[in-house]
């Protein structure tokens, strides 16, 4: 793996993390990302958006080395194994969970380094620079210990070799070498606003087996038989590491400003919880035996959307509260110079009609499976259809979140329709107060407005909007939630004249209001897949998802975009929405599959 | 002073605090559900928890209530203003230490900062200042607090 101006390639990340917070290990051995002590606090490390002074914790050997790694069997737990003309070097990285019973670190990262065969010298540097590398981060030596401090923060590193490095220019460094056979480990314990917990190498080595004994049992839970069972076992594995546990929102991606495009400015902190995602979300969970974790985002997107309901926000923080503004930090370079740097989310502010449209399949989903909804919720639903028949005239921003003025976005009106359609079933199944008739009359007058404004002869498709008379890749998410129509199936082919390339669909081709330029976007691509499944191409869906699937990164993880001409990941990483996507493309496959075999049958 | 005056009071402000949060969360000030938080100890049904809850609340109000008029007999002296400021305190108590913390350690569905993977729980905790449940939170619980503790000292000093 090669560095460019000292930035690894996005593909070349993988990610560990313990339901609170998550890092991010470069192929080379370096942790370049972690933010402490949750997914949306501020970085202890971020090479990845500076990489001179975002801070980062290598270990790597001294010598020249080529680098293989993967995920223990169904585990986030992560082994590289480094190959030099010395020997073989294996280090082992989690972030282990708490015990219970004993007092363990708020936040732990730990490395364990195992000589496989010769004697490889080894090197590690560990470079702590909280705040996103703006606040004073003082070092010292306590207890034989190295600790770094800043504020209410504290860093706290053992647990052997550790133990002798030394302080240079902010870094602590050291060097050790390993017979075959023998082991050393590091453990990172962290600390905000409590005592620092100081690790020692019996207990940090005991929180890691437990660490690997409990995600084999985790994935050992998913229920999945179709194709692909891998990538959506690797895809389930992803999400639960975005789910921030003690509240159950899922972060849509846990970097910031990972760019669009190298050098551009289509830079956005995704450490926050998209309602967009919400019916994908209870969808894969529930389609793959999660249960717990279904009723726990559903109870999550209840609870956060009490405050504005029937209105609902784009986006929300994990905890629940509510302070999302939009910060750019100028201090930093930014990925390969793609300034600027963004913490926060300006599309709070934006109005995105579509929300309504997944957030009633959400309750759509939850309500059948779980087989009732209480009183409250049911009435809570019942006032976010009503606002949809009030509201589905409005202009909005889109799902694209286009930072230019409103207009009429057809995907968001498909999306209303989804609202209505759902609330009338749900009405009509008596899990919410039954206002059926009101909502399917406006539901028909949407859509007659729709076939009116939304349709272009000349491109055979629905458009972005009636202005924009373009091809739109979301609007293949009205094929994905049943909006049936030609005019649906005719879009499909729509986009693929206009928006594929080989495996890739691009967003659209027109403006947005942002200058530069993007790349192709995953998630259209796997929407395309469960389109064609869903319309009764599936020779096409399976030939796409071979493809898609063939995109991953080595150890199974996608990115938000992807350059076609390179192959290069683009923005934010991993990306929820699309692993999202890969899973219900591959649970619509199997599903259409299985129906074909018994009707064959 | 009278205890029976305190224990109608303690009725009565735990009428007005509860109806005082609710008609909050219906204005969209805040998250806050006591009745809910409460209830969801015993069970994960939404609307049977709501009624546990109640019930649970107004026990612990008149508690609170008891709690005032030992100190009322304490002081020798009771009285809406003094009832008011012991309803800060009261307040500080339930918003500093019971809801952000007791509550979370004990409650057998409510997240904490320290909620790994390993679990799934369906509530989010109320956090610093209560801010997880919206930053007007600790307002309303103070106001509200403020209001009990006059309601309770205004009963125990008239009903006599």
């Amino acid at each position: 793996m090669e560095r460019i101006d000292g930035y690894a390639p996005i593909r070349e990340y993988a990610l560990v993390g313990d339901g609170r917070t998550a890092a991010l290990i470069a192929r080379d051995g370096s942790v370049d990302w972690l933010c402490l002590p949750n997914l949306d606090s501020p970085s202890v490390f971020a090479r990845i958006l500076d990489a001179d002074r975002g801070g980062s914790f290598r270990l790597e050997p001294a010598v020249a080395f080529e680098a293989e790694r993967r995920y223990l069997e169904g585990s986030n737990v992560l082994e590289t194994t480094f190959a030099t003309a010395e020997g073989r070097v294996r280090v082992t990285d989690a972030m282990t969970l708490t015990e219970s019973r004993r007092i363990s670190p708020m936040r732990e990262l730990v490395r364990k380094v195992e000589a496989v065969s010769g004697t490889v010298p080894m090197r590690w540097a560990l470079e702590p620079r909280f705040g996103y590398g703006r606040a004073e981060t003082r070092i010292e030596r306590r207890s034989g210990r190295w600790f770094a401090l800043a504020g209410a923060d504290a860093l706290v590193l053992g647990v052997s070799a550790a133990d002798k490095g030394d302080l240079h220019n902010g870094a602590i460094t050291g060097e050790l070498s390993l017979e075959p056979g023998e082991s050393d480990v590091f453990s990172l314990s962290a600390a905000n606003g409590e005592p620092a917990v100081i690790p020692g190498r019996e207990d940090a080595e005991r929180r890691l087996e437990h660490t690997k004994r409990f995600w084999p049992e985790w994935a050992g839970r998913l229920r999945y038989e179709g194709s692909w069972a891998e990538a959506v076992t690797r895809s389930a594995l992803v999400l639960k590491l975005l789910t921030f546990a003690p509240s159950g929102a899922i972060v849509a991606a846990p970097t910031t400003s990972l760019p669009e495009w190298i050098g551009g400015g289509r830079n956005w902190d995704y450490r926050f919880t998209w309602l967009r995602d919400a019916s994908f979300t209870l969808n894969a969970l529930l389609r793959l035996g999660y249960h717990d974790e279904a009723h726990a985002f559903f109870w999550w997107l209840m609870h956060a959307t009490r405050l504005t309901q029937p209105r609902l926000d784009v986006l929300y923080r994990l905890d629940g509260s509510e302070d999302t503004r939009e910060r750019l930090l100028p201090e930093l370079t930014g990925y390969r110079g793609s300034r600027p740097v963004r913490i926060g989310n300006g599309a709070r502010d934006q109005v995105q009609l579509d929300v309504y449209g997944a957030v009633m399949e959400a309750t759509w989903l939850y309500g059948h499976a779980v087989g009732r909804l209480d009183g409250d919720t049911g009435r809570e639903v019942g006032r976010i259809a009503d606002y949809v028949a009030k509201h589905w005239r409005d202009k909005d921003n889109g799902i694209w979140e286009v930072r230019d003025e409103r207009m009429h976005y057809i995907q968001s009106k498909g999306l209303c329709w989804v609202a209505l359609d759902r609330a009338c079933d749900l009405g009509k199944s008596g899990l919410i107060p039954d206002h059926s008739e009101r909502w399917r009359a406006a539901a028909d007058e949407l859509r007659a407005w729709v076939d009116e404004h939304g349709w272009d002869e000349e491109l055979q498709s629905l458009v972005r909007a009636p202005d924009l008379r373009e091809v739109d890749a979301s609007l293949l998410i009205l094929a994905v939630f049943g909006y049936e129509s030609e005019r649906v199936d005719a879009t499909i082919a729509a986009v693929e004249r206009d928006l594929r390339e080989g495996p890739y669909v691009y967003r659209y081709r027109g403006g947005d209001g942002l200058a530069g330029e993007e790349g192709a976007f995953l998630a259209c691509s796997f929407w395309l897949a469960n389109a064609y499944a869903r319309t009764g191409r599936l020779d096409d869906a399976k030939a796409l998802m071979e493809e898609l699937i063939g995109l991953a990164n080595d150890v199974g993880l996608y990115s938000e975009e992807i350059d076609p001409r390179t192959g290069e990941f683009l923005g934010n990483f991993p990306q929820a929405l699309t692993h999202l996507a890969l899973i219900n493309a591959a649970v619509r496959i199997a599903d259409v599959e299985a129906k074909g075999k018994e009707r064959a049958a | 002073m009278t205890l029976w005056g305190a224990l109608v009071g303690g009725v009565v402000g735990t009428i007005v605090l509860t109806s005082g949060l609710r008609v909050a969360q219906e204005l969209g000030v805040t998250r806050m559900d006591i009745p809910l938080l409460l209830g969801t100890i015993f069970t994960d049904r939404r609307d049977r928890a709501s009624v546990i809850g109640y019930v649970i609340h107004f026990f612990n109000g008149l508690l609170f209530a008891l709690a005032y008029y030992g100190v009322f007999r304490a002081v020798g002296h009771a009285g809406w203003l003094f009832g008011a400021a012991l309803g800060l305190v009261h307040a500080a108590l339930a918003g500093g230490l019971l809801l952000t913390v007791l509550l979370p350690a004990v409650h057998p569905r409510m997240g904490t900062p320290w909620t790994d993977a390993e679990e799934t729980p369906l509530l989010e905790a109320p956090g610093f200042l209560l801010a997880n449940y919206g930053r007007r939170t600790v307002i309303w619980t103070l106001f509200g607090h403020i209001v009990f503790g006059a309601i309770v000292g205004g009963f125990a000093a008239q009903l006599s």
